[in-house]
């Protein structure tokens, strides 16, 4: 990648925010022995491809109990709406053959609170059963165990279906691939690689990425995108120090590496909870919110363009500052973060998702995402 | 293989417990030690090699650890680690001496083993076991003594802003040898002059930017309290790997200049071989699958 300094087109960013004069980007240098499928899996065989599908019933925003039924059919729909087949078991047979060992990428960064919702993995276990995906060739994913372990997946799965995490012992890279990383510098940290993990090299031949809709400190807001990229790979939170974060050219470059980005065919957004500032943890219920809604695609980009919106249109509603907010009277360092939505802990970047688009993983044009939204 | 390569002078346990602990201390495995003047005959008669400690003959070092300042702010996350290698160097040929809180007598001799000086420690009694199981496992690997190996030179002045440059390369795993003059032998030799930056931590990064990344040594990942010592010579290679944690090192990964297919690793308290293992493309990596207080890795072209 040409280092070079980068003025961010206005095209869909609010006038007030439209010019920011980068810093030149830095240098990565992507290590892999995998080449990608044809086509890879993102943007997939649906580019510029979203179904979505709302459903008051999904969630009881006061108890937070989910309606299984809903959810089922939310996934019926959505599948059949984004593939355009008559039956669910096509929708999903175009993904998934039974030889298939098919990696499931949670999120739990923001668990308990707000992560991929146990009976939205379930169903999707459920189908993966119904073209013959064994449970034992099904593995939930995630990088940190102490986070998963507070969502009691077993419970809802099951049995054979693995859960599996990367680092028990928090900076442990045991469990990452030595041999597929991407190397870059940030701020002259001495460990300047992040791997892949290796059940997503060595193992998994498909991954479905389950992100939620969530607002992030660093990255805007973190989707498709940032699940697959931060969550598949170590040593990432490298990437921000002081008010500085370089999510906007990390997270769609991790998105790149093969195999990464041809195995992760299907992207199914958890929309049921949402988090609209603080995230991506979730302690503070304050700044939870219920969409009710579940987004389907193989087009991470048009996902996360669809999100964006999403989440400013909630912050906006709440009278917080703007997702695209970099003005530094805004940056503060310390808790005030935590409970302010107004104030950013860095120069929040959600360019990310039109700079993936330029690597080639989707679609960012508003005006050319088809979008098949289904009200149940 | 590994017997074969660096040896340098065992540390030596201080033991001020007096000779009626000779069972225990001889339980511990340990057969040479130093202990207050006056004991010497009496350690010597319950069949200890032992000597006078003599303070004018040590100079004393802080005792190596690391420490997580949580609660201090600063422009970084990376743990502040104690370790006292850049001494070793800045005073060739000098003698120490630990006076090792408990937990952190195998930390001592490790680091003193892999920095190749003369170090006595005075162990906390609890520690004794493992202090000696520490010496036993040194003493099976050590050798015939192979050269320190170096990135760089450094003119040393003595001043304090030198010694801290010197800390911080040597926590940054960027290897350098002092010398007194500038050494034709190396690519870069560092000295403090009018233009050099007043931080040492930038000094340090200015190094490494000059260096490259890509002529180092060694490098390691994975781990950020790991410190790497290297010996070698034209065909053979020592890799001294001190964890300075507390705290076991699961899948560090190393990387070293030249390609070496042959290797051996041995770990303290520790089992395992290496994993992931290539020698191609002018460098050699593994990954240590765990490392406790200190492992060496012996490689061989």
């Amino acid at each position: 990648m040409k280092r070079r300094t980068f003025l961010q087109a206005a095209a869909a960013t609010p006038a007030a925010f439209a010019a920011e004069v980068r810093d030149p980007l830095p240098k990565y240098r992507i290590v892999t022995r995998y080449q990608p499928a044809t086509p890879p899996g993102m943007p997939g065989i649906f580019p510029g491809t979203v179904a979505r599908v709302h459903a008051e019933k999904a969630i009881d925003a006061n108890t937070e109990k989910v309606d299984v039924a809903t959810v089922r059919e939310m996934m019926t729909r959505g599948m059949r709406a984004l593939t355009g087949d008559a039956d669910t078991r096509d929708s999903w047979a175009r993904f998934f053959t039974p030889a298939d060992v098919v990696g499931i990428k949670l999120n739990c960064s923001g668990a308990p609170g707000t992560a991929s919702t146990p009976e939205v993995i379930a169903e999707i276990v459920r189908n993966l059963g119904i073209v013959g995906v064994k449970p034992e060739q099904i593995w939930l994913y995630e990088r940190f165990q102490n986070q998963v372990d507070t969502m009691h997946y077993d419970r809802y799965l099951p049995a054979g279906v693995h859960i599996w995490t990367a680092e028990h012992d928090r900076g442990s890279i045991q469990s990452y691939d030595p041999n597929t990383y991407v190397e870059v510098t940030f701020f002259g940290e001495d460990d300047t690689r992040s791997n892949v993990s290796r059940p997503v090299s060595e193992q998994f031949t498909k991954i479905i990425n389950v992100p939620n809709m969530k607002d992030h400190g660093a990255a805007g807001v973190t989707g498709c995108l940032k699940n697959i990229a931060y969550g598949s790979f170590s040593n990432v939170a490298r990437s921000h120090s002081g008010p500085k974060s370089n999510t906007y050219s990390f997270i769609g470059t991790l998105a790149t590496v093969e195999p990464v980005r041809s195995r992760t065919v299907l992207n199914v957004m958890d929309g049921l909870r949402g988090v609209w500032h603080g995230g991506p943890f979730s302690p503070n219920r304050k700044f939870r919110f219920y969409p009710k809604q579940m987004m389907f695609g193989t087009d991470p980009v048009a996902m996360d363009r669809l999100l964006l919106d999403v989440i400013d249109d909630k912050r906006k509603a709440e009278n917080a500052i703007s997702v695209w907010d970099r003005s530094m009277d805004n940056v503060k360092a310390g808790d005030g973060y935590d409970n302010n939505p107004s104030i950013n802990r860095f120069i929040r970047e959600p360019g990310h998702i039109e700079y993936a688009s330029k690597l080639g993983l989707g679609v960012y044009d508003i005006n050319k995402i088809q979008q098949r939204k289904i009200e149940l | 293989m590994l017997a074969l390569l660096a040896a340098v002078a065992l540390p030596a346990l201080y033991w001020d417990q007096g000779p009626a602990t000779a069972g225990t201390v001889k339980q511990a495995g340990i057969e040479r030690l130093y202990v207050p003047a006056g004991e010497q005959a009496a350690w010597k008669t319950a069949g200890f090699d032992a000597q006078g400690f003599d303070a004018a003959r040590f100079v004393k070092v802080p005792a190596p650890g690391v420490r997580y300042q949580m609660d201090v702010a600063s422009a970084t996350t990376v743990p502040w680690i104690d370790a006292n290698g850049w001494r070793f160097q800045r005073k060739s040929g000098g003698s120490y001496y630990y006076d090792a809180p408990p937990g952190k007598a195998m930390l001592a001799a490790a680091e003193a083993y892999a920095n190749g000086v003369e170090a006595m420690i005075h162990a906390d009694a609890k520690d004794l076991p493992a202090f000696g199981r520490m010496l036993a496992f040194l003493r099976g690997i050590d050798g015939q003594t192979l050269p320190a190996l170096a990135n760089f030179g450094v003119i040393d002045n003595g001043s304090a802003q030198m010694g801290e440059v010197m800390n911080l390369v040597a926590r940054r795993n960027l290897l350098f040898e002092v010398v007194r003059k500038a050494d034709p032998k190396y690519d870069i030799n560092v000295q403090i002059g009018p233009e050099s930056p007043a931080n040492p931590s930038q000094f340090a990064a200015l190094i490494r930017q000059k260096l490259t990344d890509e002529k180092r040594l060694v490098r390691i990942f994975g781990s950020d309290v790991v410190l790497v010592r290297l010996n070698g010579d034209g065909t053979r290679v020592r890799v001294h790997l001190i964890n300075y944690s507390g705290r076991k090192v699961e899948g560090l990964r190393v990387r070293l200049r030249g390609e070496y297919p042959t290797s051996a690793l041995a770990t303290f308290d520790a089992n395992g071989a290496l994993e992931d293992y290539s020698a191609a493309d002018g460098a050699t990596e593994f990954t240590v699958p765990s490392i406790d207080v200190y492992a060496a890795v012996d490689l061989r072209k």
